[in-house]
Order: C-alpha cells, then structure tokens, then sequence
C-alpha cells in the first residue's frame, strides 16, 4: 500500500473525520543540513460538525501540521488519517494566499471547480454564490493581482468551498482583512458549523477562536500541549483564552528548543 | 494512488484544466507580448538585409525569418518554462493545487501542455507572419517555410520539457541557462560524434556516445538550411528524428513528475 494510500485510510473510528496520531515531522534546514524537528507527537482528532481553533505562537508548528494532515508534507513517524473521499471532501485556505496573478477571480473560482471534476453548470453556480458570499461579484472580472491583499483571502476562502467540502482548513483565515471581512468570514465560518460541516482554523486572534470554535487545541514547540472544548477553558480561566493560553504555554516547559516552520 | 481520490477520467480533466490555466496566465504575461513584437520586428529586419544582398532578398528573407523564430522560441521557451514549476512552488501556489486531489505528474504535463499551446500560438504566429513576408518579397517554396516552423516547435517544445524538469531540481535562472545550453549541445552534438570517429581513443568515442544519447540531437529535425537553400530534405529520417525528440520529452517529463511525487511544500 502506497504512503498515500496509507494516508487515506478509512479504517479509523468511524467518529473521526481526520486525525493525528503520534506525528512527527523533522526537516533538514542549511547548507550543513542540520536537522530540525517541526512537530514532535502530535495527536489531533477532528470531529463530525465541530469548529476546531488551533492556537498557538508562531512557530508553534500550527501550519505544518494541517499541511501533514492534506500530504503537502509527509510525516516523519506517526499516522495520518482523512476520511471521508480524501482530499474530494477537503477545503484549504493556506496563510497568505497567493494565486495567479493573470486570472480574473471568477476564472480562478472555475479553474478550482475543474481540479475537482464539477461539471460546467456546477462550476458556474458555485462559483457565483460564492463570489456573492464573499463579496466579490463587483471583482469577479478583474485580474487577480489587481487584487487587495483582503480580496485575496476572501478568493482563498471562496475557492477552499468551491467543492461544497466537508472538512475545511483555515489556515489564519482572519489576516489581513478589515473589520467588515473578518465579520463576514466569520459569517462564513458560522454558516459551515450550521450546515455540518467540519472547520479547522489556525489563528492568533483568540476573539475569533473564542466566538467560533467549539474546541480547541493549543500548539507550542511541535506539540498540542492542550484540547478541550471553549467552555473548559474558560472554565478554568474565567478571564478568557487569552490569559488560559498564557497559563498553558507558560506552564508547559518544552524539552528543547521550539521548532521552525521552513 | 488510491483510486477515488484521484480518478483517471479526472486526471485528465485536471490536466486540461492546469493547462489551460497555465495558457491563460502565459499568453497574457506583457513580457511575452513585448518579446513576440520584438521578434517580429526582427523579421521585417529581413527585408533590410535582403535589400543589400543582391538578388537574394526571399533568400535572406526566409534565412534570417527561421533564425529569429528560433532564437526567440527557444529563449521564450526556456525563461517561461523554467517559471512555470517554480514560481508556483516559490509563491506558493501549489498549496492551493496540491490541496486537491491533484497528482503531480497531471500538475506537470498540464503545465508542459499550456505552454506548447501558448508557443504554438506564437511559434505559429511568427511562422505565418514569415510565411507571408516571404511570399510577398517573392521568396519561392515559401510552403517550405511551415515546415520548418513547424520543426523549430518541435525543437522548442523539447526544450520546455528539458527546463521544466531541470525546474523541479534547481533554480529557475539556472534551469533556463541549462536549457539553453542543451540546445546548443543538441545542434552540435552530431558533430561530437563525427570527431570522435576521427580519432583513436575508444574512450573519447565512447564519451561522445554517451552525450550523444543523452543530448537531444535537434540538428537532425533542423531544416532551416535544406529549406533556404531549397535542398532536398530526406522526411523519412527527420520523422524519425523527430519520434525521437517526442521521446525525450515524454522521459524528461517523467522525471519531472517523479522529482515533484518526491517534493514536499
């Protein structure tokens, strides 16, 4: 069986829309190939209809880890699980999106719908819903790198949903945007846990996390030191996230130093 | 490859799609609108020389036309060829690609194929556009003129296929000097080989066997001579010549696309 067959398993819980188990990433980095180790056991386990916020600082190994979980990087040691019709069911947003610089938004939204297989009628009205919901009809015909940097995240947002995904990954969905965009990805957040769906989003801004997720992990040196769900945390911190993350990462000593994202 | 997760009649909608993707954002690129204009006033530069050659404007004209569609289709070819993979690894663009069930060798023959189409248009542009200068200056076997660019765009697409899997192994500028540089090898190559046999040393042959083999030999699809000069050009050996760059370009696009099944982002 290939690694990626492997990766696509279905045999886990079938409670489990993805997951981590027990992974490891190690990189060699510079002209000396010194070994670096990104993730260091992570176990993470997706649910069915949760909005899952993964905090942590930088460097935490936040965005390595969801790019272990759709393959862009394979893991070390350590098991791999996406369930469902593998990456037919998965919507990514990456941070800081970049996209084709000589497309239009909507041929962008069209040349995503085609990856996927969605026939014409499909792609045509997908990708203008989702221009609407993300409030780029007016742009749609314009050239991408005549975009925003805030236009461009909603793009991303809109074409991490142009396959109607059923686990979608935010990777720092909220930079960038003004408060006007933050509400309405929020909005669009919101409406995916109505509808079911999974979301996993990476974030610093702990409002957000607060407001949205119905769990959360908390990352720091290439481990998830901490999950639970909102209520708990605020449970334990009545403050808020803010001061619960502090007491997590504070109190949790890592062995060594934390790891680098490449 | 787990069979659901990327399904053949996929693939080749995915292919279609990245190289159409691949055309759009080429053939709307200025850079390449400014080299084409260039090339073409390059053309017309023919008529210039022509009219200080005596007699032999048609000559000059087709002669230095088929140089200039060379020399631009090749450099075309090996500077956007060798962005094509990189730039997408570089601004991260393959995030957004490699998040769907997208395998990598369709990643790299829908790249390689939106850019034949893109030189297509501007091989066969600047063919036509040859073409017509040629007939109008009264050049004769001006036909002849198509086949030949027709072969330079075989030539050219090798390149592209040489560049976009030196692409995946190394920077883009040294991608593009490395492309070029097995163009020049491929129009000489042959003559590495005839030398050999003039010496002794079995080694030295056998050295020249092995860069024979392993450059392109693009001097035996090459018709710009044969067709200037209105000689007669043996088809049969340049069909096979000609099966053999196709080939090539299939080997060095596996290898682009095992390089790439290899990469992580």
């Amino acid at each position: 069986m290939s690694e990626l067959e492997q990766r696509m398993s279905v045999d886990a819980a079938p409670h489990l829309l993805a997951s981590l188990t027990d992974v490891t990433k190690s990189v060699h980095v510079g002209f000396r190939r010194r070994l670096v180790t990104i993730l260091r056991g992570v176990d993470l386990e997706l649910r069915p209809g949760e909005v899952f916020g993964l905090i942590g600082p930088n460097g935490a190994g936040k965005t390595t880890t969801v790019k272990v979980l759709l393959g862009l990087m394979r893991p070390t040691t350590g098991e791999v699980m996406l369930g469902l019709e593998g990456l037919q069911e998965v919507g990514y947003l990456p941070e800081n999106p970049y996209f084709y610089d000589y497309l239009s938004g909507r041929e962008f939204l069209s040349f995503c719908g085609r990856l996927f297989g969605l026939d014409v009628g499909e792609r045509r009205s997908r990708t203008e819903r989702l221009l609407r919901d993300v409030g780029l009809e007016e742009a749609a015909g314009v050239h991408l790198r005549k975009y925003s940097k805030g236009m461009l995240q909603r793009i991303g947002i809109a074409q991490a949903l142009i396959n109607d995904p059923q686990l979608v990954l935010l990777d720092e969905p909220m930079t960038g945007l003004d408060p006007v965009g933050r509400l309405e990805v929020k909005r669009i957040i919101q409406r995916l846990h109505g509808d079911g769906r999974t979301v996993l989003f990476n974030s610093h801004i702990l409002a957000d996390v607060e407001e949205l997720c119905t769990r959360l992990g908390v990352m720091e040196a290439g481990r998830i030191v901490w999950t639970g769900a909102v209520e708990e945390a605020l449970a334990e911190s009545p403050e808020g996230l803010e001061s619960f993350f502090m007491r997590v990462v504070g109190q949790w000593q890592p062995e060594t130093s934390a790891g680098v994202t490449p | 490859m787990a069979a659901r997760d990327i399904r053949r009649g996929d693939a080749v909608r995915q292919i279609i799609a990245i190289a159409l993707n691949t055309f759009r954002e080429t053939v709307r690129d200025r850079v390449l609108t400014v080299i084409v204009l260039f090339a073409l006033v390059m053309i017309v530069g023919g008529l210039w020389l022509g009219s200080i050659s005596l007699e032999q404007q048609g000559r000059m004209m087709k002669d230095f036309g088929l140089v200039t569609v060379t020399a631009f289709g090749v450099i075309i070819a090996a500077f956007i060829a060798a962005t094509l993979v990189r730039k997408e690894v570089e601004k991260r663009t393959v995030f957004v690609v490699f998040s769907k069930p997208v395998s990598r060798a369709a990643f790299v023959v829908g790249k390689f194929l939106g850019l034949a189409a893109t030189l297509g248009v501007v091989i066969g542009g600047m063919g036509l556009f040859l073409f017509v200068m040629t007939w109008l200056v009264g050049g004769g076997a001006s036909g002849m003129v198509l086949a030949a660019t027709g072969l330079i765009y075989l030539q050219v697409l090798a390149v592209v296929a040489v560049v976009v899997f030196f692409s995946t192994v190394t920077s883009a500028i040294l991608a593009s000097m490395l492309g070029l540089g097995v163009f020049v090898a491929g129009q000489l190559s042959h003559n590495v080989l005839s030398l050999s046999r003039l010496g002794e040393g079995a080694v030295t042959e056998a050295v020249s066997w092995v860069v024979f083999v392993i450059i392109p030999n693009f001097n035996a699809v090459d018709v710009k001579a044969a067709v200037v000069g209105e000689m007669t050009i043996d088809w049969a050996a340049v069909a096979l010549w000609g099966l053999y760059l196709m080939a090539y370009m299939v080997v060095a696009l596996g290898a682009a696309a095992w390089v790439m099944r290899r990469k992580e982002f």
